[in-house]
């Protein structure tokens, strides 16, 4: 469940809710999930930011988005191991300047005040962008790198590196809903041991529509 | 233990495996002897049934595998969390690069019959006589129809699958069933039989049982699930782990020791032979030697060569074997990691069952004679590739994200192909390894340098690979069509071979036309280190007949006092 909003409606109508052991039940199971994870590399209020974005990219529909399939915890082990220290400070550089951009257009103070609708308005911007603008910012990003080896006092465009942070984290995100159990086990289509090759089957009959999980 | 044996064999991969079977079989005493340690089938295989999820990373090269593993890691590929643990670590086995290498291995019994492509493809005459009409390096001592025999006795017994194509340039094997063609490849196939006379689309040759079980530790039908350098607890690849050290084993002739490192053959002067070979126990740092009718050397080609440049005595200042001066030269490999991808419109709702552990061949179609010869470069080049529906991952940036990307990344995506050649080194005496007696690994053994390079040849040849592999997705009108070259460095092909050549002339070879040293008749050399030229083939299978050829030579000449 969304426990920001679930709270804000807490905090300004407390006479319009009734609190049943239920809805606490849910306020605390929430609580207790994102306090008892520890990011190894991302702060906690960054790894908040990184799981609402998470969870805007991959939404719960009928099936468990990212925060339910913790997925951001995943990414956080993943950025740990597979990648090198100057990918990984990068990503933290690249969401600094996402949080940054976040802040300008929201008017708030801190990162810890952006709600779903400011970090869904941010991500439209450059996710949703014309494929002009888009790749406009590829290009700045290709001339910083370019530039940055010769001088590497260079800051990168907080635009052009922002939107580079969000087409990763869209990237990372789409790996990691793939790598998850529940999603490779339950909803892809999986098949432990195939037994058989076939080259050129219908598509509806051997998955249904789905993707091989494997 | 006794320390006294019919026959020797170090090195338990492809080759090791082989001739540890054929030496056991005969009826001959045989000590295996492997530098790493027991890796037994299936139960050693300990990812064989993890999922992605089952890994914190989901698969993938980690950093403290890099870390341990930073020249293995230079394939970006066969070492991830799933395989890491068959491949060296690198600290722990150094070598030195006058020019980069890339030397992947893995030391435990199996060695990389374990983690091989399985590609198997014979050779031909248009190989064998190669060097002889190009006026390149030397002679092979043998040709085609000395191998047919024992090509077709290794496949029956290993399994191949593939399609018979009749072609003089990449004969046919003993074939189970082909795998199939999947629908995007198909296309391709029709379209380059109408635009082209020369070229030919094929499944490829994989070391496989696709119909069937073979003999072994339990070898069964491949059950397709592409997992197969975690080692197959199903046996369906050939591997020595579950066929060739199984075979030798039952006969209760074979003794195989694990954790030895072997330092060198001893040579006898008066007799002019080897006597056996000196090892050190990789656990206990223990010296001990064996005494054996007959040496096979199947350590791998740079282990092999290394070895023998151990092997030093009076006789042999410059390594066993080294009259000719070649030893440690003319190594080669297959240069790679080039070609063209695609997209492909269409097909929307067709798709494919099983995860087929292959891709599609295209058999060499340059300087075969008539208007397939080059004037620019000499040799040739086939390609593996293959068409696949891939993750929307990377074409979906117009649908941004959210619940439309959810439902996208759930259905297959749009069809690629992509194919890349893989295309044969000369052997040039300048390309070498020798070894640094200044810098000593942990059992006080000299390190390898290498020192080699790919040259005009390949660089002419490696335009035109890009360039046909381009020409043939535009003819089947696939869109999107994007040459590449990923640039290649020696070793990457992992077909290193050539640094103890076969030849018919002592002054300019290390082995004879039996692989036998010409100048220590009971020492013979079966794996890579003894190819003349590379051809474009996956080599695996040229070195078990080689192999096998061998031993049923050095058996024959056993009974015949002649060892």
């Amino acid at each position: 469940m969304d426990r920001r909003k679930a709270l804000r409606t807490i905090g300004f109508g407390t006479t319009a809710i009734t609190v049943t052991p239920a809805v606490l039940g849910m306020l605390q199971s929430c609580q207790t999930q994102t306090s008892s994870f520890n990011p190894i590399h991302f702060s906690k209020e960054q790894f908040s930011v990184v799981s609402q974005l998470m969870d805007l990219i991959i939404p719960k529909t009928d099936i468990p988005g990212a925060i339910e399939l913790k997925l951001p915890e995943f990414l956080d082990g993943y950025i740990n191991i597979i990648l090198n220290k100057p990918a990984q400070e990068k990503i933290v550089a690249g969401l600094d300047h996402f949080i940054k951009g976040s802040l300008e257009a929201s008017g708030k103070s801190s990162a810890g005040r952006l709600d779903r609708a400011d970090l869904d308005a941010q991500l439209a911007k450059y996710l949703k962008a014309d494929q002009d603008q888009q790749k406009a910012w590829q290009d700045e990003n290709s001339a910083y790198q370019k530039a940055v080896k010769e001088d590497s006092t260079l800051a990168q465009p907080t635009s052009a590196a922002s939107y580079e942070f969000a087409d990763q984290l869209r990237s990372m995100t789409i790996n990691a809903f793939k790598t998850n159990e529940y999603i490779g086990e339950n909803v892809l289509a999986y098949v432990s041991i195939p037994g058989e090759q076939k080259g050129c089957v219908d598509l509806m009959e051997a998955t249904g529509g789905k993707a091989w999980s494997l | 233990m006794n320390n006294t044996f019919d026959a020797i064999v170090v090195g338990t991969g492809i080759s090791g495996g082989w001739a540890a079977k054929e030496l056991c079989e005969k009826g001959l005493k045989t000590l295996v002897l492997e530098r790493g340690p027991m890796i037994q089938h299936p139960v050693d295989y300990t990812t064989a049934h993890m999922d992605n999820w089952d890994f914190e990373g989901g698969d993938k090269i980690t950093q403290e595998i890099r870390k341990r593993q930073p020249k293995q890691s230079r394939t970006n590929y066969v070492n991830t969390e799933s395989t890491s643990h068959f491949f060296v670590d690198d600290n722990k086995h150094p070598y030195n690069e006058d020019k980069r290498f890339d030397w992947i291995r893995g030391y435990h019994v199996g060695g990389r019959s374990l983690l091989w492509g399985r590609q198997s493809y014979r050779m031909s005459d248009f190989d064998f006589e190669a060097n002889a009409k190009d006026g390149i390096a030397v002679d092979w001592p043998i040709r085609y129809k000395d191998l047919v025999p024992w090509y077709s006795y290794v496949e029956k017994y290993i399994g191949i699958s593939g399609e018979k194509l009749g072609l003089p340039h990449l004969p046919d094997s003993e074939f189970l069933k082909p795998m199939e063609l999947n629908c995007v490849e198909d296309e391709l196939k029709s379209a380059v039989a109408k635009k082209y006379t020369d070229r030919v689309i094929t499944i490829g040759r994989v070391a496989h049982i696709t119909e069937g079980t073979k003999p072994g530790l339990g070898r069964n039908t491949c059950q397709y699930r592409n997992r197969c350098r975690r080692g197959c607890p199903f046996g369906a690849y050939f591997s020595s782990n579950s066929s060739t050290l199984p075979a030798a084993e039952a006969t209760g002739n074979m003794t195989l020791r694990p954790n030895s490192v072997v330092s060198e053959v001893m040579y006898d002067a008066d007799t002019k032979k080897a006597t056996g070979v000196r090892m050190i126990d990789a656990e206990t740092q223990e010296v001990i030697e064996y005494k054996a009718k007959v040496v096979f050397l199947c350590a791998s080609t740079v282990a092999s060569t290394s070895i023998l440049m151990q092997s030093t005595s009076d006789r042999f200042p410059n390594g066993m074997g080294n009259d000719s001066g070649e030893l440690g030269h003319n190594l080669m490999d297959h240069h790679f990691r080039l070609g063209a991808t695609a997209t492909v419109e269409g097909h929307e709702d067709k798709y494919y069952t099983g995860r087929r552990p292959n891709g599609i061949y295209i058999p060499r179609f340059r300087n075969i004679g008539g208007a397939t010869n080059q004037k620019d470069f000499i040799r040739g080049y086939g390609y593996q590739g293959g068409a696949s529906r891939g993750n929307w991952t990377e074409m979906i940036k117009e649908m941004g994200y959210g619940e439309g990307l959810k439902d996208a990344v759930l259905t297959p995506g749009g069809w690629k192909i992509g194919m890349t050649a893989f295309g044969e080194t000369l052997p040039y005496h300048d390309n070498k390894m020798y070894l640094d007696h200044d810098k000593k690994d942990q059992w006080g053994l000299p390190t390898v340098t290498f020192d080699a390079e790919i040259k005009e040849n390949e660089k002419i040849m490696r335009k035109d690979m890009t360039v046909q592999a381009a020409e043939m997705l535009d003819a089947a009108g696939f869109k999107d069509v994007t040459p590449f070259d990923k640039g290649y460095s020696m070793g990457l092909g992992i077909h290193e071979m050539g640094t103890a050549r076969m030849g018919r002339d002592p002054k300019t070879s290390v082995l004879n036309k039996y692989n036998q040293l010409h100048s220590v008749s009971n020492v013979y050399v079966t794996d890579g280190s003894g190819m003349t030229s590379a051809g474009n083939q996956n080599p695996s299978l040229t070195y078990m007949a080689l192999t096998a050829r061998a031993v049923d030579h050095a058996v024959k000449e056993l009974k015949k006092m002649n060892l």
